[in-house]
Protein backbone atom coordinates (compact mmCIF):
# COMPACT_ATOMS: atom_id res chain seq x y z
CA UNK A 1 0.00 0.00 0.00
CA UNK A 2 2.80 2.44 0.78
CA UNK A 3 5.95 1.98 -1.02
CA UNK A 4 9.14 4.28 -0.63
CA UNK A 5 12.07 3.03 -2.80
CA UNK A 6 15.34 5.24 -1.98
CA UNK A 7 13.64 8.47 -0.82
CA UNK A 8 15.78 11.46 -0.91
CA UNK A 9 15.21 15.11 0.63
CA UNK A 10 17.42 17.91 1.46
CA UNK A 11 16.78 21.24 3.16
CA UNK A 12 19.31 23.57 2.39
CA UNK A 13 21.88 21.17 1.82
CA UNK A 14 20.89 19.44 4.68
CA UNK A 15 20.23 15.67 3.98
CA UNK A 16 16.56 14.77 5.89
CA UNK A 17 16.17 11.42 3.92
CA UNK A 18 19.06 10.08 2.49
CA UNK A 19 17.95 6.80 0.45
CA UNK A 20 14.79 5.74 2.73
CA UNK A 21 13.27 2.60 1.76
CA UNK A 22 10.06 1.51 3.16
CA UNK A 23 7.15 -1.14 2.17
CA UNK A 24 4.17 -1.07 4.02
CA UNK A 25 1.22 -3.70 3.12
CA UNK A 26 -2.50 -2.69 3.15
CA UNK A 27 -4.26 -3.60 6.29
CA UNK A 28 -1.09 -3.42 8.35
CA UNK A 29 -0.41 -0.71 11.19
CA UNK A 30 2.85 0.15 10.79
CA UNK A 31 6.00 1.78 13.20
CA UNK A 32 8.27 4.09 12.13
CA UNK A 33 11.06 4.76 15.04
CA UNK A 34 13.88 6.49 15.56
CA UNK A 35 15.68 9.93 16.95
CA UNK A 36 14.95 13.17 17.04
CA UNK A 37 16.22 14.71 13.42
CA UNK A 38 15.98 10.75 11.99
CA UNK A 39 13.49 11.90 8.76
CA UNK A 40 10.59 10.59 10.27
CA UNK A 41 8.53 13.64 10.18
CA UNK A 42 10.17 14.41 6.60
CA UNK A 43 8.55 11.31 5.36
CA UNK A 44 5.28 12.08 6.55
CA UNK A 45 5.04 15.41 4.84
CA UNK A 46 6.71 13.66 1.93
CA UNK A 47 4.16 10.85 1.94
CA UNK A 48 1.18 13.46 2.38
CA UNK A 49 1.59 15.38 -0.42
CA UNK A 50 3.40 18.54 1.41
CA UNK A 51 6.63 18.38 0.49
CA UNK A 52 8.08 17.41 -2.85
CA UNK A 53 11.16 14.81 -2.87
CA UNK A 54 14.44 15.62 -4.55
CA UNK A 55 14.54 11.34 -5.39
CA UNK A 56 13.50 8.36 -5.23
CA UNK A 57 9.91 7.28 -5.57
CA UNK A 58 6.98 7.20 -3.31
CA UNK A 59 3.64 5.39 -3.92
CA UNK A 60 0.61 4.99 -2.04
CA UNK A 61 -1.65 2.58 -3.60
CA UNK A 62 0.29 2.66 -6.58
CA UNK A 63 -0.41 6.69 -6.97
CA UNK A 64 3.04 8.82 -7.10
CA UNK A 65 2.52 11.36 -4.74
CA UNK A 66 4.98 13.85 -6.41
CA UNK A 67 2.81 13.48 -9.52
CA UNK A 68 -0.91 12.69 -8.09
CA UNK A 69 -1.26 14.46 -5.33
CA UNK A 70 -4.68 15.25 -5.57
CA UNK A 71 -5.84 11.35 -5.87
CA UNK A 72 -2.55 10.56 -3.30
CA UNK A 73 -4.83 13.04 -1.14
CA UNK A 74 -8.14 11.22 -1.56
CA UNK A 75 -6.31 8.67 -0.15
CA UNK A 76 -4.43 9.76 2.95
CA UNK A 77 -5.79 11.15 6.44
CA UNK A 78 -2.32 13.28 7.53
CA UNK A 79 -2.45 14.28 11.34
CA UNK A 80 0.57 16.28 11.79
CA UNK A 81 3.03 16.00 14.68
CA UNK A 82 1.47 19.68 15.59
CA UNK A 83 -2.08 19.75 14.97
CA UNK A 84 -3.98 23.11 14.74
CA UNK A 85 -7.85 23.75 15.35
CA UNK A 86 -9.96 26.71 15.06
CA UNK A 87 -10.42 27.94 17.95
CA UNK A 88 -12.95 30.42 17.66
CA UNK A 89 -15.23 27.33 15.94
CA UNK A 90 -17.87 24.87 17.51
CA UNK A 91 -16.84 21.20 17.24
CA UNK A 92 -19.61 20.71 14.73
CA UNK A 93 -18.17 24.06 12.27
CA UNK A 94 -14.52 22.66 12.85
CA UNK A 95 -15.48 19.33 11.28
CA UNK A 96 -18.18 20.43 8.58
CA UNK A 97 -15.27 22.83 7.44
CA UNK A 98 -13.15 19.84 6.61
CA UNK A 99 -15.93 17.96 5.34
CA UNK A 100 -16.68 20.52 2.75
CA UNK A 101 -13.18 20.99 2.12
CA UNK A 102 -13.05 17.46 1.36
CA UNK A 103 -15.65 18.30 -1.31
CA UNK A 104 -18.56 16.27 1.14
CA UNK A 105 -21.70 18.17 0.41
CA UNK A 106 -25.27 18.11 1.61
CA UNK A 107 -26.34 14.55 2.77
CA UNK A 108 -22.72 13.34 2.89
CA UNK A 109 -21.47 16.28 4.58
CA UNK A 110 -23.84 15.77 7.37
CA UNK A 111 -23.78 11.80 7.61
CA UNK A 112 -19.37 11.97 7.88
CA UNK A 113 -19.71 14.60 10.41
CA UNK A 114 -22.33 12.60 12.51
CA UNK A 115 -19.96 9.77 12.04
CA UNK A 116 -16.40 11.85 13.08
CA UNK A 117 -18.71 13.27 16.00
CA UNK A 118 -19.81 9.83 17.37
CA UNK A 119 -15.96 8.14 16.69
CA UNK A 120 -14.87 10.74 18.27
CA UNK A 121 -16.13 10.34 21.75
CA UNK A 122 -17.36 14.30 21.24
CA UNK A 123 -20.83 13.89 20.34
CA UNK A 124 -22.29 15.59 22.96
CA UNK A 125 -20.11 18.52 22.67
CA UNK A 126 -21.04 19.22 18.85
CA UNK A 127 -22.16 23.13 20.07
CA UNK A 128 -18.81 23.50 22.26
CA UNK A 129 -16.52 26.16 21.36
CA UNK A 130 -13.42 24.05 20.25
CA UNK A 131 -11.10 26.04 22.73
CA UNK A 132 -13.28 24.27 25.53
CA UNK A 133 -12.11 21.08 24.73
CA UNK A 134 -8.77 19.65 26.73
CA UNK A 135 -6.17 18.74 24.87
CA UNK A 136 -6.58 15.18 24.65
CA UNK A 137 -10.13 15.72 23.28
CA UNK A 138 -8.61 18.31 20.29
CA UNK A 139 -6.65 15.47 19.46
CA UNK A 140 -9.47 13.62 19.19
CA UNK A 141 -11.22 16.18 17.25
CA UNK A 142 -7.93 16.57 14.61
CA UNK A 143 -7.97 12.47 14.17
CA UNK A 144 -11.61 12.84 13.87
CA UNK A 145 -11.47 15.40 10.93
CA UNK A 146 -8.77 12.88 9.34
CA UNK A 147 -11.13 10.42 8.61
CA UNK A 148 -14.03 12.49 7.79
CA UNK A 149 -13.23 11.30 4.10
CA UNK A 150 -12.88 7.58 4.96
CA UNK A 151 -9.13 7.29 3.93
CA UNK A 152 -7.52 3.94 3.01
CA UNK A 153 -4.15 5.25 4.64
CA UNK A 154 -3.37 6.80 7.54
CA UNK A 155 -0.28 8.76 8.57
CA UNK A 156 -0.28 9.87 11.70
CA UNK A 157 3.14 11.89 13.26
CA UNK A 158 3.78 11.21 16.89
CA UNK A 159 0.06 11.27 17.78
CA UNK A 160 0.55 10.31 21.20
CA UNK A 161 2.37 13.13 22.52
CA UNK A 162 1.08 15.10 25.07
CA UNK A 163 -1.57 12.71 26.29
CA UNK A 164 -2.46 11.23 29.09
CA UNK A 165 -2.37 7.64 29.79
CA UNK A 166 -5.84 7.14 29.78
CA UNK A 167 -6.13 9.34 26.50
CA UNK A 168 -3.09 7.05 24.88
CA UNK A 169 -5.28 3.76 25.98
CA UNK A 170 -8.13 5.26 24.10
CA UNK A 171 -6.04 6.17 21.08
CA UNK A 172 -4.51 2.77 21.12
CA UNK A 173 -8.03 1.17 21.22
CA UNK A 174 -9.16 3.25 18.40
CA UNK A 175 -5.97 2.67 15.90
CA UNK A 176 -6.62 -1.18 16.36
CA UNK A 177 -10.53 -0.68 15.61
CA UNK A 178 -9.11 1.77 12.79
CA UNK A 179 -6.87 -1.40 11.48
CA UNK A 180 -9.78 -3.93 11.85
CA UNK A 181 -11.93 -2.08 9.29
CA UNK A 182 -9.01 -2.43 6.60
CA UNK A 183 -7.70 1.02 7.03
CA UNK A 184 -3.63 0.87 6.75
CA UNK A 185 -1.84 3.35 9.79
CA UNK A 186 1.73 4.70 9.50
CA UNK A 187 2.58 5.90 12.48
CA UNK A 188 5.86 7.12 14.05
CA UNK A 189 5.93 7.73 17.57
CA UNK A 190 8.20 8.03 20.56
CA UNK A 191 6.53 6.11 22.62
CA UNK A 192 7.67 2.42 21.82
CA UNK A 193 5.38 0.82 24.63
CA UNK A 194 2.82 2.26 22.32
CA UNK A 195 4.02 1.07 19.21
CA UNK A 196 4.88 -2.44 20.60
CA UNK A 197 1.61 -2.70 21.97
CA UNK A 198 -0.11 -2.13 18.67
CA UNK A 199 1.91 -2.69 15.46
CA UNK A 200 2.71 -5.41 13.30
CA UNK A 201 6.01 -4.36 12.27
CA UNK A 202 7.89 -1.69 12.99
CA UNK A 203 11.17 0.30 10.61
CA UNK A 204 14.15 1.72 11.44
CA UNK A 205 15.19 5.24 10.26
CA UNK A 206 18.18 7.05 11.68
CA UNK A 207 20.00 10.02 10.11
CA UNK A 208 17.71 9.81 7.13
CA UNK A 209 18.22 5.93 6.01
CA UNK A 210 17.00 2.82 7.04
CA UNK A 211 18.67 1.96 10.16
CA UNK A 212 19.57 -1.55 10.76
CA UNK A 213 19.86 -4.11 14.14
CA UNK A 214 22.56 -6.62 14.62
CA UNK A 215 21.03 -9.01 12.58
CA UNK A 216 20.89 -6.83 10.13
CA UNK A 217 17.32 -6.13 10.04
CA UNK A 218 15.95 -2.71 8.89
CA UNK A 219 12.21 -4.03 10.03
CA UNK A 220 11.26 -5.20 13.45
CA UNK A 221 8.77 -7.93 13.01
CA UNK A 222 6.55 -7.78 16.50
CA UNK A 223 4.21 -10.19 15.59
CA UNK A 224 6.26 -12.60 13.68
CA UNK A 225 4.18 -15.85 13.70
CA UNK A 226 6.62 -18.30 14.82
CA UNK A 227 10.54 -17.21 14.99
CA UNK A 228 13.10 -20.10 14.54
CA UNK A 229 15.23 -19.04 17.17
CA UNK A 230 13.97 -18.24 20.34
CA UNK A 231 15.45 -17.48 23.32
CA UNK A 232 14.32 -18.66 27.21
CA UNK A 233 15.06 -17.76 30.52
CA UNK A 234 15.24 -20.83 33.29
CA UNK A 235 15.81 -20.19 36.84
CA UNK A 236 16.55 -23.55 38.52
CA UNK A 237 17.34 -24.54 42.33
CA UNK A 238 21.12 -25.49 42.85
CA UNK A 239 23.94 -25.64 40.43
CA UNK A 240 22.95 -24.87 37.23
CA UNK A 241 25.88 -27.05 35.61
CA UNK A 242 23.86 -30.27 34.96
CA UNK A 243 21.08 -28.18 33.25
CA UNK A 244 23.70 -26.76 31.02
CA UNK A 245 25.08 -29.70 30.05
CA UNK A 246 21.73 -31.48 29.28
CA UNK A 247 20.71 -28.01 27.16
CA UNK A 248 23.97 -28.49 25.46
CA UNK A 249 23.65 -32.36 24.54
CA UNK A 250 19.98 -31.49 23.39
CA UNK A 251 19.57 -30.99 19.91
CA UNK A 252 18.94 -27.86 18.37
CA UNK A 253 19.67 -26.06 21.81
CA UNK A 254 22.88 -24.22 23.01
CA UNK A 255 23.15 -22.22 26.53
CA UNK A 256 23.42 -18.94 25.75
CA UNK A 257 24.81 -17.55 29.61
CA UNK A 258 24.85 -19.08 32.59
CA UNK A 259 25.49 -18.56 36.31
CA UNK A 260 23.88 -19.80 39.53
CA UNK A 261 20.77 -20.79 39.80
CA UNK A 262 20.14 -19.57 36.11
CA UNK A 263 20.80 -19.68 32.45
CA UNK A 264 19.36 -18.96 29.13
CA UNK A 265 18.82 -21.23 26.77
CA UNK A 266 18.56 -20.67 22.99
CA UNK A 267 16.44 -23.03 21.77
CA UNK A 268 15.60 -23.64 17.36
CA UNK A 269 11.83 -24.91 16.30
CA UNK A 270 8.89 -24.79 17.20
CA UNK A 271 7.32 -24.74 20.51
CA UNK A 272 7.58 -28.61 20.32
CA UNK A 273 11.05 -28.40 20.84
CA UNK A 274 11.00 -25.93 24.01
CA UNK A 275 8.51 -28.93 25.53
CA UNK A 276 10.80 -31.38 24.84
CA UNK A 277 13.31 -29.35 26.42
CA UNK A 278 11.73 -28.81 29.16
CA UNK A 279 10.96 -32.58 29.59
CA UNK A 280 14.44 -33.42 29.20
CA UNK A 281 15.12 -31.54 32.55
CA UNK A 282 12.91 -32.48 34.66
CA UNK A 283 13.31 -36.18 34.12
CA UNK A 284 16.99 -35.60 34.83
CA UNK A 285 15.59 -34.03 38.08
CA UNK A 286 16.59 -30.45 37.49
CA UNK A 287 14.50 -28.39 40.22
CA UNK A 288 13.03 -25.99 37.50
CA UNK A 289 11.15 -22.73 39.01
CA UNK A 290 10.49 -20.88 35.99
CA UNK A 291 10.88 -21.91 32.08
CA UNK A 292 10.08 -18.55 30.06
CA UNK A 293 10.41 -17.29 26.47
CA UNK A 294 11.94 -13.96 26.76
CA UNK A 295 10.95 -11.98 23.43
CA UNK A 296 13.38 -9.27 23.36
CA UNK A 297 11.47 -5.99 23.94
CA UNK A 298 11.21 -3.14 21.77
CA UNK A 299 12.82 -0.76 23.59
CA UNK A 300 15.90 -3.00 24.43
CA UNK A 301 15.95 -3.46 20.32
CA UNK A 302 15.97 0.21 20.17
CA UNK A 303 18.59 1.07 22.40
CA UNK A 304 20.90 -2.01 20.79
CA UNK A 305 20.18 -0.19 17.46
CA UNK A 306 20.62 3.88 18.30
CA UNK A 307 22.91 3.78 21.37
CA UNK A 308 26.11 3.50 20.18
CA UNK A 309 24.68 5.34 16.88
CA UNK A 310 24.06 8.44 19.28
CA UNK A 311 26.58 11.94 18.96
CA UNK B 1 -19.49 28.59 -2.57
CA UNK B 2 -15.65 28.13 -1.96
CA UNK B 3 -15.05 26.73 1.37
CA UNK B 4 -12.58 29.17 2.55
CA UNK B 5 -14.78 32.34 2.11
CA UNK B 6 -17.43 31.06 4.46
CA UNK B 7 -14.81 30.04 6.79
CA UNK B 8 -12.83 33.08 6.72
CA UNK B 9 -16.36 35.30 6.91
CA UNK B 10 -17.35 33.13 9.87
CA UNK B 11 -14.58 33.77 11.59
CA UNK B 12 -13.70 37.83 11.21
CA UNK B 13 -17.15 38.26 11.96
CA UNK B 14 -16.73 36.92 14.96
CA UNK B 15 -13.82 38.97 15.86
CA UNK B 16 -13.88 42.08 17.97
CA UNK B 17 -12.35 44.09 15.47
CA UNK B 18 -15.84 42.81 13.24
CA UNK B 19 -17.62 45.83 14.17
CA UNK B 20 -14.96 47.70 16.28
CA UNK B 21 -12.99 48.66 13.27
CA UNK B 22 -16.32 50.43 11.15
CA UNK B 23 -17.23 51.92 13.87
CA UNK B 24 -14.01 53.96 14.38
CA UNK B 25 -13.65 54.31 10.48
CA UNK B 26 -16.77 55.56 10.57
CA UNK B 27 -16.09 58.53 13.24
CA UNK B 28 -13.27 59.50 12.05
CA UNK B 29 -14.55 59.88 8.41
CA UNK B 30 -17.14 61.67 10.07
CA UNK B 31 -15.14 63.42 12.11
CA UNK B 32 -12.97 64.30 8.93
CA UNK B 33 -16.02 65.63 6.97
CA UNK B 34 -17.05 68.07 9.60
CA UNK B 35 -13.60 69.67 9.94
CA UNK B 36 -13.61 70.20 6.14
CA UNK B 37 -17.42 71.51 6.05
CA UNK B 38 -16.68 73.80 8.86
CA UNK B 39 -13.12 74.97 7.48
CA UNK B 40 -14.68 75.23 4.14
CA UNK B 41 -17.61 77.58 5.31
CA UNK B 42 -15.78 79.45 7.78
CA UNK B 43 -13.45 80.77 5.55
CA UNK B 44 -15.48 82.52 2.88
CA UNK B 45 -19.15 83.21 5.05
CA UNK B 46 -21.70 80.66 4.77
CA UNK B 47 -23.72 83.37 2.33
CA UNK B 48 -20.90 83.68 -0.08
CA UNK B 49 -19.85 79.90 -1.02
CA UNK B 50 -21.81 77.97 -3.57
CA UNK B 51 -23.28 74.44 -2.34
CA UNK B 52 -21.60 72.66 -5.80
CA UNK B 53 -18.15 73.84 -4.04
CA UNK B 54 -18.77 72.29 -0.69
CA UNK B 55 -20.56 69.31 -2.76
CA UNK B 56 -16.67 68.79 -3.92
CA UNK B 57 -14.51 69.85 -1.13
CA UNK B 58 -16.60 67.50 0.70
CA UNK B 59 -15.82 64.46 -2.05
CA UNK B 60 -12.30 65.40 -2.20
CA UNK B 61 -11.80 65.19 1.50
CA UNK B 62 -13.58 61.75 1.89
CA UNK B 63 -12.12 60.10 -0.92
CA UNK B 64 -8.58 61.10 0.02
CA UNK B 65 -8.87 60.81 3.69
CA UNK B 66 -10.75 57.00 3.15
CA UNK B 67 -8.34 56.02 0.34
CA UNK B 68 -6.02 56.80 3.19
CA UNK B 69 -7.62 55.30 6.14
CA UNK B 70 -8.39 52.48 4.23
CA UNK B 71 -4.40 51.68 2.88
CA UNK B 72 -3.74 51.95 6.83
CA UNK B 73 -6.65 48.93 7.73
CA UNK B 74 -5.49 46.82 4.37
CA UNK B 75 -2.61 44.89 5.82
CA UNK B 76 -4.65 44.52 9.25
CA UNK B 77 -6.52 41.97 7.12
CA UNK B 78 -4.75 40.80 4.63
CA UNK B 79 -0.99 40.18 6.19
CA UNK B 80 -2.35 37.55 9.10
CA UNK B 81 -4.52 35.92 6.69
CA UNK B 82 -2.11 32.95 6.20
CA UNK B 83 0.37 33.58 9.12
CA UNK B 84 -2.28 33.09 11.22
CA UNK B 85 -2.93 29.37 9.53
CA UNK B 86 0.85 28.44 10.15
CA UNK B 87 0.74 30.26 14.07
CA UNK B 88 -2.11 28.32 14.98
CA UNK B 89 -0.67 25.13 12.82
CA UNK B 90 -4.37 24.62 10.79
CA UNK B 91 -2.51 25.27 7.16
CA UNK B 92 -1.15 21.65 6.32
CA UNK B 93 -4.69 20.51 7.42
CA UNK B 94 -5.69 23.08 4.75
CA UNK B 95 -2.90 21.82 2.21
CA UNK B 96 -3.42 18.09 2.57
CA UNK B 97 -7.36 18.57 1.96
CA UNK B 98 -8.97 18.94 -1.24
CA UNK B 99 -8.75 22.43 -1.39
CA UNK B 100 -6.40 23.82 -4.21
CA UNK B 101 -3.59 26.44 -3.48
CA UNK B 102 -5.68 28.88 -5.83
CA UNK B 103 -9.01 27.96 -3.33
CA UNK B 104 -7.32 29.18 -0.47
CA UNK B 105 -5.83 31.94 -2.20
CA UNK B 106 -9.37 33.28 -3.12
CA UNK B 107 -11.39 32.42 0.14
CA UNK B 108 -8.48 34.41 2.24
CA UNK B 109 -8.06 37.49 -0.36
CA UNK B 110 -12.03 37.59 -0.99
CA UNK B 111 -12.54 37.37 2.72
CA UNK B 112 -9.89 40.66 3.13
CA UNK B 113 -11.36 42.43 0.71
CA UNK B 114 -14.50 42.25 1.51
CA UNK B 115 -14.43 43.30 4.55
CA UNK B 116 -12.31 46.72 3.48
CA UNK B 117 -15.33 46.87 0.90
CA UNK B 118 -17.87 47.03 3.79
CA UNK B 119 -16.30 49.79 5.24
CA UNK B 120 -16.35 51.60 1.90
CA UNK B 121 -20.13 50.48 1.82
CA UNK B 122 -20.44 52.25 5.23
CA UNK B 123 -19.32 55.07 4.13
CA UNK B 124 -22.04 56.01 1.63
CA UNK B 125 -24.44 57.93 3.96
CA UNK B 126 -21.45 60.14 4.65
CA UNK B 127 -20.69 60.72 0.47
CA UNK B 128 -24.08 61.13 0.05
CA UNK B 129 -23.98 64.33 2.16
CA UNK B 130 -21.48 65.35 -0.84
CA UNK B 131 -24.01 64.46 -3.12
CA UNK B 132 -26.96 66.65 -1.16
CA UNK B 133 -24.53 69.65 -2.34
CA UNK B 134 -23.94 69.18 -5.46
CA UNK B 135 -21.15 69.53 -8.06
CA UNK B 136 -20.27 66.09 -8.20
CA UNK B 137 -21.45 63.66 -10.55
CA UNK B 138 -22.26 60.11 -10.74
CA UNK B 139 -18.79 59.99 -13.17
CA UNK B 140 -16.44 60.95 -10.52
CA UNK B 141 -17.93 58.64 -7.65
CA UNK B 142 -17.80 55.31 -10.04
CA UNK B 143 -14.32 56.21 -11.00
CA UNK B 144 -13.16 57.05 -7.71
CA UNK B 145 -14.47 54.16 -6.22
CA UNK B 146 -13.40 52.04 -8.64
CA UNK B 147 -9.82 53.49 -8.52
CA UNK B 148 -10.08 52.65 -4.73
CA UNK B 149 -11.15 49.51 -5.33
CA UNK B 150 -8.40 48.67 -7.46
CA UNK B 151 -5.35 49.71 -5.07
CA UNK B 152 -7.02 48.10 -2.25
CA UNK B 153 -7.34 44.95 -3.97
CA UNK B 154 -3.55 45.40 -4.97
CA UNK B 155 -2.81 46.02 -1.59
CA UNK B 156 -4.45 43.32 -0.40
CA UNK B 157 -2.77 41.21 -2.51
CA UNK B 158 0.49 42.24 -1.48
CA UNK B 159 -0.20 41.66 2.06
CA UNK B 160 -1.51 38.19 1.09
CA UNK B 161 1.79 37.26 -0.93
CA UNK B 162 3.79 38.93 2.85
CA UNK B 163 1.95 36.70 4.51
CA UNK B 164 2.66 33.67 2.46
CA UNK B 165 6.58 34.80 2.73
CA UNK B 166 6.30 35.26 6.42
CA UNK B 167 6.10 32.84 9.58
CA UNK B 168 4.77 35.51 11.90
CA UNK B 169 2.22 37.90 11.43
CA UNK B 170 4.03 41.15 12.94
CA UNK B 171 6.38 40.14 10.03
CA UNK B 172 4.29 40.07 7.66
CA UNK B 173 2.19 43.10 8.59
CA UNK B 174 5.23 45.45 8.96
CA UNK B 175 6.23 44.75 5.56
CA UNK B 176 3.18 45.59 4.28
CA UNK B 177 2.88 48.73 6.26
CA UNK B 178 6.42 49.75 4.90
CA UNK B 179 5.10 48.59 1.26
CA UNK B 180 2.11 51.24 1.97
CA UNK B 181 4.15 53.69 3.03
CA UNK B 182 6.98 53.23 -0.08
CA UNK B 183 4.10 53.36 -2.95
CA UNK B 184 2.39 56.65 -0.80
CA UNK B 185 5.47 58.48 0.30
CA UNK B 186 8.42 57.44 -0.32
CA UNK B 187 7.06 57.63 -4.53
CA UNK B 188 5.67 61.41 -3.56
CA UNK B 189 9.08 62.61 -2.00
CA UNK B 190 11.37 61.08 -4.96
CA UNK B 191 9.07 63.21 -7.38
CA UNK B 192 9.19 66.12 -5.65
CA UNK B 193 12.83 66.27 -5.02
CA UNK B 194 13.57 65.05 -8.26
CA UNK B 195 10.70 67.73 -9.88
CA UNK B 196 12.67 70.35 -7.86
CA UNK B 197 15.95 69.22 -9.16
CA UNK B 198 14.84 69.88 -12.33
CA UNK B 199 13.03 73.12 -11.92
CA UNK B 200 16.43 74.71 -10.22
CA UNK B 201 17.76 73.18 -13.62
CA UNK B 202 15.44 74.84 -16.00
CA UNK B 203 15.10 78.05 -14.11
CA UNK B 204 13.52 80.51 -16.58
CA UNK B 205 12.02 78.23 -18.86
CA UNK B 206 7.89 76.92 -18.97
CA UNK B 207 8.73 73.67 -17.72
CA UNK B 208 7.29 73.37 -14.46
CA UNK B 209 4.19 71.46 -13.89
CA UNK B 210 1.98 74.94 -14.61
CA UNK B 211 3.14 74.21 -18.05
CA UNK B 212 0.98 70.83 -17.92
CA UNK B 213 2.09 67.29 -16.32
CA UNK B 214 3.21 65.86 -19.50
CA UNK B 215 5.57 68.00 -20.24
CA UNK B 216 7.22 66.66 -17.35
CA UNK B 217 9.86 64.13 -18.18
CA UNK B 218 8.47 61.02 -17.80
CA UNK B 219 12.01 59.56 -15.52
CA UNK B 220 10.44 61.77 -13.00
CA UNK B 221 7.09 61.18 -13.07
CA UNK B 222 7.00 57.43 -13.36
CA UNK B 223 6.96 56.81 -9.56
CA UNK B 224 3.62 58.71 -9.69
CA UNK B 225 2.10 56.03 -11.41
CA UNK B 226 3.38 53.29 -8.13
CA UNK B 227 1.52 56.38 -5.80
CA UNK B 228 -2.48 55.68 -4.87
CA UNK B 229 -3.06 59.16 -3.99
CA UNK B 230 -2.30 60.48 -7.72
CA UNK B 231 -4.11 57.28 -9.24
CA UNK B 232 -6.58 58.79 -7.33
CA UNK B 233 -6.52 62.00 -8.55
CA UNK B 234 -5.81 61.07 -12.14
CA UNK B 235 -9.53 59.19 -11.53
CA UNK B 236 -11.34 62.46 -11.10
CA UNK B 237 -10.09 63.89 -14.61
CA UNK B 238 -13.31 63.08 -17.39
CA UNK B 239 -13.72 60.07 -18.91
CA UNK B 240 -12.07 61.26 -22.00
CA UNK B 241 -8.65 61.89 -20.29
CA UNK B 242 -8.08 59.35 -18.25
CA UNK B 243 -5.66 57.89 -20.73
CA UNK B 244 -2.88 58.16 -20.55
CA UNK B 245 -2.04 58.93 -16.32
CA UNK B 246 -5.35 56.76 -15.10
CA UNK B 247 -5.10 53.92 -17.63
CA UNK B 248 -1.19 53.45 -16.80
CA UNK B 249 -1.47 53.68 -13.38
CA UNK B 250 -4.09 51.13 -13.21
CA UNK B 251 -2.38 48.82 -15.43
CA UNK B 252 0.79 49.07 -12.89
CA UNK B 253 -1.13 48.37 -9.90
CA UNK B 254 -3.13 45.29 -11.79
CA UNK B 255 0.63 44.07 -12.71
CA UNK B 256 2.11 44.42 -9.54
CA UNK B 257 -1.71 42.96 -7.70
CA UNK B 258 -0.57 39.87 -10.43
CA UNK B 259 2.65 39.39 -9.87
CA UNK B 260 1.61 39.40 -6.11
CA UNK B 261 -0.72 37.05 -6.41
CA UNK B 262 1.74 34.23 -8.44
CA UNK B 263 3.68 34.88 -6.20
CA UNK B 264 1.95 33.90 -3.60
CA UNK B 265 0.37 30.46 -5.30
CA UNK B 266 3.86 29.81 -5.48
CA UNK B 267 4.74 30.24 -2.35
CA UNK B 268 1.45 28.14 -1.17
CA UNK B 269 2.23 25.01 -3.43
CA UNK B 270 5.80 24.62 -2.46
CA UNK B 271 4.46 24.29 1.09
CA UNK B 272 8.14 23.68 2.35
CA UNK B 273 7.70 25.93 5.66
CA UNK B 274 4.91 24.59 7.37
Amino acid sequence: MIDVERLSKSFNGTRALDGFTLHVGAGELFGLVGPNGAGKTTLMKVLSTLLPMDNGTAEIDGLNVNLQTRAVKRLIGYLPDQPGVYQDMSVREFLEFFADAFQLRGTRNRTAVDRALKRSGLADRSEASVEQLSFGMKQRLVLAKTLLHDPKVLLLDEPATGLDPLARIELREQLKQLQSEGITILISSHILSDLEDICTQIALIGGGRNATDAEGHSVLQLRAPQDPVRIYEIELIGDSAPAVNIVNSFTGARTVESSAGRLVAEITGADEQAAALLRALVVAGVNILRFDHRALGLEERYRMVFREKRP
Amino acid sequence: MNPMIRKELRQRMRERRGWLLPSLYLIVLGAVVTFAYFLTTSERGASGIQGSTVGVVLFLTLAYSQLALLLLLVPIFSAGSITIEKEQRTLSGLLTSLLTSRQIWWGKFVSSLLFVLLLLVTSLPVLSMAFAFGGVGPWEVFSATLTTVIILACMSAIGLYCSSAFQRSVHATAVTYATVVAISVVTAILFFVRMAMYETGHRGQAVATGGGWYQIPLDIRVPMYLNPFFFLTASFAPIEQLYPAWITSACVFIAIGALAVVLTLRNLRRRGDL
